[in-house]
């Protein structure tokens, strides 16, 4: 009895419009538009790579001072920058020609030029005035205390060479992956369609065909189960083939612990069955109310997890509603996510872990308890 | 000594003030086809759902097949067969494979759940249409299908509620004759209906419901019997003066004479030969008329007399 349920539970669910789409179909498109629309950006952009800068020198003896810093730039382990030296029209050729991100004039101070702005520009922005601003601590040295100068210089120069790309941590730093960490949250919370047919399929109140279930010889809780198992079942494999997709396919970069990728978003499918089986589960309203109950809960816990914008979550971190997103299932499925690529240990991952495995108990607990009812006072 | 298949005492179903089924008596035998008759909202599908327990009841209780009905006496569940006025099939599955499902439910072994799968395909005639999907069927195959989910396990207790709505002539006589065939194999029927005209056509007992009151029980006969009319004479014609229905009105055994639509009615309780007599006195006055139609009494009639309104007035 319980395999014949499942067996049906998946057929049936495998062959439901809803769930081709939204789980299927919808993630993939939604992947490949983010992949078209943020991909290159962070290799063209923030991905730290070197940073070609043209020298044009006014100043011989200020010139022969910024050689040495910039010596010290280039030779450094992951350096950021290097450096061609020219005349002003040729270092204004290759910026236009985008062969250079920038040109530092040496005058009496150093002057940048850039041609846009962006984080590289930030970068060069950040060397210029850093090196004007030990300059100036330099020359006011000279001034005050030469017998000083020397051990001044020889700081500073040691402070400028250490300048170099460092990584925010062991993993994956593109701020970008966010979205489709957020993307599989949302497909994890659609997943509340295939909860929510199950609960509405169950209850005699609820459709003609709960009622003619209700009816049969088939224990309730051994038919809700199966119906549960094959949901499940339906809910992981949508999940497994979107994040195969954005893996393999959109090649979004989900760090090395792939298998605990995957068996998160495997679990993230079942916290969103269950959210649905519990939407359904409550009150008397028809199964389209019910429908646009879950696909607004799912896109409203999806948005305050920074679906559509990102500052979202940030804006709810600093509130007084910081404790909401500790227990959103979109905002734990992609802090899992998130853990799991940036953080060596698993501190923070188990912790997301456990939020999911509780939320998931807590759903079906309460659907059960609200589908566990054998007899009606009306249908 | 046939056995009681369903006993029903003192039922009654309320939605906050509304009496649903107000204190409803009912006794099946083993081999029936029982009629529930009576207009949409008079308490048939209530009281259907309380026997399934399916519905929390006031008041009273059931027993099928001797035994108490309880949501979870699971071994009474699987000899009853239950077809709902709603048609209960998946969408996303086929024919075939919804009739598998629902059988599925009573019936574990494989081979014999295909073995009755496929005598039920046969006995609705869906042969062709296994591999369709609901969707895909007209109204009548889809009601066929919902037959053949709650039969297909072979059940002793068979309940229909209001199997034929919004179903074509052709398909409506096969689910009959249906009907009648799975009685002939050995199950006790219940059908509700607000189409007398069905329920005369299959029940050997009837139960008439109003108001969620049992108002009359019997076979067709008996029903009849309860009435004073025996037969309705009705006559095309132009309308009589006073003085030709009032003859009439004299004749033995007519007890009402009226005229509507263009036609004279004249009721009867008994006697024979009735039709000869009301002709006699329009030949007498040497009164032209068309058409002639004697009818006996139908469970409209019944319900009529009863009631004091029409069965379909009241849907």
């Amino acid at each position: 009895m319980f395999w014949h349920n499942f067996k049906y539970e998946i057929i049936t669910h495998l062959r439901v419009k809803e769930v081709i789409i939204w789980l299927m179909i919808y993630p993939i498109a939604l992947g490949t538009f983010f992949k078209a629309a943020f991909g290159d950006i962070y290799d063209n952009d923030i991905k730290f790579s070197i940073v070609k800068t043209a020298v044009v020198i006014n100043n011989t003896e200020n010139g022969e001072a910024f050689k040495k810093v910039a010596e010290n730039l280039e030779n450094a382990d992951d350096a950021a920058f290097s450096f061609i030296y020219t005349d002003k029209d040729d270092a204004l050729k290759q910026l236009k020609d985008e062969d250079v991100r920038g040109i530092i004039t040496v005058d009496d101070q150093l002057s940048l030029t850039v041609s846009s702005n962006s984080l590289k520009s930030t970068m060069l922005e950040t060397l210029v005035e850093k090196y004007n601003l030990n300059a100036k601590i330099i020359t006011d040295t000279a001034k005050k205390d030469p017998s000083k100068t020397e051990a001044v210089v020889k700081a500073l120069s040691e402070e400028i060479s250490t300048v170099k790309a460092e990584a925010l941590s062991e993993g994956n730093t593109n701020m970008y992956d966010q979205y489709f960490f957020n993307l599989l949250a949302m497909v994890a919370l659609f997943g509340t369609i295939t909860g929510l047919h199950i609960a509405v399929q169950n209850q005699g109140n609820l459709s003609a065909l709960g009622a003619r279930k209700c009816v049969s010889p088939t224990p309730k809780s051994r038919s809700l189960i199966a119906s549960l198992c094959g949901t499940y079942v339906i809910q992981s494999i949508c999940m497994v083939i979107s994040l195969t997709f954005i893996i393999t396919v959109l090649r979004v970069d989900m760090g090395n612990r792939i298998p605990l990728v995957y068996m998160t978003a495997i679990l993230a499918g079942i916290v969103g069955s269950s959210m649905g089986f519990t939407i359904g589960s409550i009150g008397k309203m028809s199964f389209a109310t019910k429908n646009a109950m879950c696909t607004a809960v799912s896109l409203i816990l999806c948005f305050c997890s920074g679906l559509m914008d990102a500052s979202i979550k940030q804006k709810i971190a600093e509130s007084s509603f910081a404790w909401f997103n500790k227990i959103n299932p979109a905002a734990v499925i992609c802090e899992s996510f998130f853990s799991l690529n940036i953080y060596k240990d698993y501190t923070r991952y188990i912790q997301c872990v456990v939020t999911m495995i509780i939320t998931s108990v807590v759903f079906v607990t309460i659907g059960l308890l609200m589908t566990r009812r054998r007899k009606y006072a009306s249908l | 000594m046939e056995q009681t298949v369903v006993k029903i005492q003192n039922l009654v179903k309320r939605y906050k003030e509304l009496i649903a089924v107000d204190h409803f008596d009912l006794e099946i035998k083993q081999g029936e086809v029982f009629g529930l008759l009576g207009p949409n909202g008079s308490g048939k599908t209530t009281t259907i759902n309380c026997l399934l327990s399916l519905l929390e009841f006031d008041k009273g209780e059931i027993e099928i097949f001797g035994e108490k009905m309880t949501p979870t006496n699971y071994a009474l569940k699987k000899r009853i067969g239950i077809i709902s006025q709603n048609v209960a099939v998946y969408d996303e599955l086929t024919v075939y494979e919804n009739i598998d499902y629902f059988c599925g439910l009573y019936i574990t072994d494989k081979e014999t759940r295909k073995k009755y799968v496929d005598e039920a395909i046969k006995f609705v005639g869906l042969e062709d249409f296994t591999k369709f999907r609901p969707k895909k069927l007209s109204g009548g195959l889809l009601r066929r299908l919902n037959i053949a989910c709650g039969i297909a396990h072979k059940p002793e207790l068979i309940i229909l509620d209001e199997p034929t709505v919004a179903v074509d002539p052709q398909s409506r006589n096969r689910i009959l004759e249906g009907i009648l065939e799975l009685n002939a194999q050995g199950a006790t029927i219940i059908y509700t209906s607000h189409y007398m005209e069905e329920v005369e056509q299959i029940c050997s007992r009837i139960a008439i419901m109003d108001k969620g009151k049992n108002i009359a029980l019997g076979t067709k006969a008996e029903l009849k019997k309860m009435i004073k009319n025996t037969e309705t004479v009705s006559i095309e014609m132009q309308q009589p003066d006073e003085e030709i229905t009032k003859k009439m009105s004299t004749l033995p055994h007519v007890y009402n004479v009226e005229y509507k639509d263009g036609k004279l009615y004249v009721y009867c309780s008994g006697g024979k030969h009735n039709l000869i007599r009301i002709l006699g006195v329009l030949q007498e006055k040497d009164i032209h008329f068309g058409r002639v139609y004697s009818e006996l009494p139908t469970l409209n009639d019944v319900f009529l007399e009863i009631t004091g309104k029409q069965l379909r007035d009241s849907e």
